[in-house]
């Protein structure tokens, strides 16, 4: 049935169609990135850049995992003196603000990055160089918060950073002003993917791919663009205040001159809460195309599925005030944030009925992808069940700053990002390197993260319960939650087991695993699979046509395909953006160092901003250098030129 | 001539050849135009963020300005408020030109906007003085100066724009899409003007209500 929309190239003989071998020669040619450290630091490919944002994500993961380690390893018993609480303040501040900075949004956003193009049809991004420097600009802001906690210069006042705690009355020294540079560092590289997908998903998609007809990931991907364009300039703007506040004497959240410390905690979470949204959504992505994969059936109420992550996108905007229960909001506010945060549950329960659906008419085969999307089924309920219950104004005043709203928000991370992230790495790794992962040993890494996080999250819930308070670096023996604690600590073991085994296994793969074909698991039906794998440069030597929503599933033996772009340059097929009609060809610019050096001159400016505010008028200067010679293309043979004198 | 696909892989009936569509076009169908809106959307966020904080600490003061601080001078301000009116139809006119491939028309609309937004930059300077309150002074000087701060570079970042686009349509050479980098930066400038119009109202004459 599956027949290949663009071969591969080994795939087709030469002599029987001659002229496909030439073809994808010159379509290489062109699109490459050029041979060594110049290509590849030059490199402008989606995919390229894409595996390099994964993985830096990847590693920042584990970062804040060893974090997450040590700060277990403190608590295992009470009065530990393992980790003192200075060195403890540091460490959950770095776990939190690299899981949720560094890791979560920029690994939802990457895989997007890599995998849009060519769901749709496309041969790369929208704005190519801008997704070069968005990449270095969020990379630079990684290493430089991971070289100021190696300097003993690391954030300590929280993930969420409260003033006055995080101002300059009490947060002294330049820990506080590093985590404020790394949140900019951050929302610049992610706005940037935001502008680059939504470009990209409404006017690069292949002829016939019409709105009702895109895939449910990519629909995912475009309603989280959506949010971090909205969402993310608020906390760059709020740390811009923060480090005025302790740079240059503003008074933004200084009450004694009129500031507010609440105007913090409005602005933070106006994009906090968002931001759970921002690394769900493309999370449900997974999981559809997972689940209509495995099951092999179409998924269950397409427009329901498409309507509620729109509706999750929206509702996800006001519900911020829930985290702020414990200030002195009135009761009005109260009530209508309550009813807010229980209202969300309706779309994702729309979503949920549809997948049972799907899977119940289906014949599900239980490979460690599904096995994941199993478990982010149950992990994420109960997470989503307790986030019903702290909706509640009551029951919130009692939780607040307690170890069970750590257990809820976990849970809702671990279950609603991470295990449906693990399904896409195991689903799409071999589309990406071109081999399979081992089955076996992904079926221990998900039993063991499964029981790993229940272990160690689930008995927080209790001890929050017992009142535990979070960010507390010891606590007595009297108290009697030496236990929990330590059967926490035995879970957090697992999971770190868990993942070093994953490690292994993608160590293996990339040695000498199974060759997987364009399509290894044989059921695919979106675009990405009908090229070979890993995809060549240019991503498909025919642009294909689609004839309905699940185009692998529908093709003719022959399939269309568009024909009469270069192939002597870059050129991209533009389409209309409802219905993907053909519209016209652009000519996307080819690799160069510009971004790169646009990066880190951002970068350099940004980190000086710590010291002196005049940074901002020589690294301005300095970064309209490259940002110019960034935008100064010159013509090539064959391309439409002004000649001089032509009015 | 240049060299295009003329070789099939698979497929015949349905197929489209696209070899005949235009490469450059402008509005909401050229890819650049998405991201010149993208762009405005998040700076238009950071300009809202600016002015929630404004509106939020007022809470905090029995008057506003507060006492002892006098309101906002608009000698600076209106010049400016005037001069982005009369900027606007020359941006027209520059995005009408072109749409048409006018060369020597983008040329002078590039170039006059090079001209206004350095204006703009001038004017700017002198209007973050006549706010007659420090960034230091109190919350309200704070949120007051953040507002046409984050304003201001907007129209440093217009002002190296519309140099740069001016030079390369003088230096060369010019391609066709370069006249929808203009129109996209007309959209812009339509953007970053009328954004004023509404914070200028909100720093400069809502305190006078």
């Amino acid at each position: 049935m599956t027949a290949p929309i663009t071969a591969d190239p080994e795939s087709v003989p030469a002599a029987a169609r001659p002229g496909v071998r030439e073809l994808h020669d010159q379509l290489e040619r062109v699109w490459n990135d050029g041979p060594g450290l110049r290509g590849w630091l030059m490199s402008t490919d989606h995919k390229s850049l894409g595996k390099r944002y994964v993985i830096t994500a990847f590693v920042f993961f584990l970062l804040g995992g060893v974090e997450a380690a040590m700060i277990r390893a403190q608590l295992a018993r009470p009065e530990n003196g393992l980790i003192g609480p200075d060195l403890y303040n540091q460490l959950f501040t770095m776990h939190g603000t690299t899981m949720m900075f560094l890791f979560a949004v920029p690994v939802m956003t990457a895989m997007s990055l890599y995998l849009v193009p060519l769901m749709i049809g496309s041969r790369d991004l929208a704005f190519p160089r801008l997704n070069a420097y968005g990449y270095y600009v969020y990379l630079l802001g990684g290493l430089f918060l991971y070289t100021s906690f190696f300097l003993n210069v690391g954030p300590d006042a929280g993930w969420f950073a409260y003033t006055p705690l995080s101002g300059p009355a009490y947060g002294v020294g330049k820990r506080v002003d590093v985590w404020a540079q790394t949140i900019t560092f951050t929302e610049i590289a992610g706005i940037i993917a935001a502008i680059e997908l939504i470009a990209t998903i409404f006017k690069q998609r292949a002829p016939g791919m019409s709105l009702n007809r895109m895939p449910l990931f990519v629909w995912s991907a475009l309603v989280m663009a959506f949010m971090i364009l909205f969402a993310m300039p608020w906390v760059a703007v709020d740390s811009q205040f923060l480090a005025m506040d302790r740079l240059i004497g503003t008074h933004f959240f200084n009450q004694a001159e009129g500031g507010d410390a609440l105007l913090w905690q409005h602005l933070f979470w106006f994009f906090g809460h968002p931001e759970v949204y921002i690394i769900f959504i493309p999370a449900l992505g997974f999981v559809s195309t997972i689940i209509a994969t495995f099951t092999r059936r179409e998924i269950f109420g397409y427009p329901a599925m498409v309507l509620s992550l729109v509706a999750t996108g929206f509702l996800g905007f006001g519900l911020w005030v829930h985290h702020m229960f414990a200030t002195n909001i009135p009761q009005m506010g109260e009530s209508f944030f309550t009813a807010a945060s229980a209202m969300i549950a309706i779309p994702t329960g729309v979503q949920f009925f549809c997948w049972i659906a799907t899977i119940w008419g289906g014949r599900p085969r239980f490979a460690t992808p599904f096995l994941f999307i199993l478990g982010f089924f149950a992990v994420f309920i109960i997470g989503g069940l307790s986030g019903v219950m702290i909706a509640s104004v009551p029951f919130d005043l009692q939780v607040h700053d307690t170890f069970f709203i750590v257990a809820h928000l976990h849970y809702v991370l671990l279950g609603g990002g991470v295990f449906p992230l693990f399904a896409a790495f195991y689903y799409w790794f071999p589309k990406v390197t071109g081999r399979m992962l081992s089955e076996r040993l992904g079926k221990w890494n998900f039993a063991l993260f499964f029981i790993g996080v229940n272990v160690a999250f689930f008995p927080m819930h209790l001890l929050g319960l017992h009142g535990m308070p979070r960010r507390v670096y010891t606590y007595l023996a009297g108290t009697g939650w030496g236990d929990l604690n330590l059967v926490a600590t035995i879970g957090a073991v697992t999971i770190f087991v868990s993942v070093v085994i994953f490690l292994v296994n993608v160590a293996r793969s990339l040695a000498n695993g199974e060759l997987a074909g364009a399509d290894p698991w044989g059921s695919s039906s979106t675009l990405e699979w009908a090229t070979s794998s890993p995809p060549p440069s240019y991503n498909f030597a025919h642009l294909p046509v689609v004839e309905g929503r699940y185009p692998l599933w529908s093709r003719p033996i022959e399939p269309p395909v568009v024909t009469g772009l270069r192939t002597d340059e870059r050129e991209l097929l533009i389409t209309t953006l409802l219905d993907a009609r053909p519209d016209h060809r652009h000519r996307t610019p080819d690799p160069t160092i510009w971004p790169l050096l646009a990066a880190l001159a951002t970068g350099v400016t940004f980190i000086a901003l710590i010291f002196t505010p005049w940074a901002a008028v020589v690294g301005g200067v300095l970064v309209i250098g490259p940002l110019v010679a960034w935008g100064w293309s010159k013509p090539k043979p064959g391309d439409p030129v002004i000649p001089e004198g032509v009015t | 001539m240049s060299a295009r696909e003329s070789v099939r892989v698979a497929g015949e009936a349905g197929s489209i050849d696209v070899s005949a569509l235009p490469s450059t076009t402008f509005g909401h169908r050229a890819l650049t135009w998405w991201g010149t809106v993208g762009f405005m959307a998040a700076e238009g966020t950071t300009l809202i963020v600016c002015a929630v904080a404004y509106l939020y600490v007022q809470r905090n003061f029995q008057v506003w300005p507060p006492r002892e601080t006098p309101l906002p001078s608009l000698t600076a301000a209106t010049v400016q408020i005037l001069l982005m009116a009369a900027s606007v139809p020359v941006m027209v006119w520059t995005s009408r030109a072109a749409r048409r491939f006018d060369l020597a028309g983008v040329r002078r609309g590039m170039v006059l906007s090079t001209v206004f937004a350095l204006a703009f930059c001038v004017l700017r300077w002198f209007e973050l003085h006549a706010l007659n309150t420090r960034w230091d002074s109190n919350a309200y000087g704070s949120t007051a100066w953040a507002i046409v701060f984050a304003h201001a570079t907007l129209l440093i970042a217009q002002f190296f724009e519309s140099g740069a686009m001016a030079a390369l349509l003088f230096l060369g050479p010019v391609e066709p899409k370069h006249f929808a980098d203009v129109d996209d930066s007309c959209l812009y400038w339509y953007f970053m003007t009328g954004a004023w119009l509404v914070l200028y109202l909100l720093v400069f004459i809502s305190p006078r209500l």
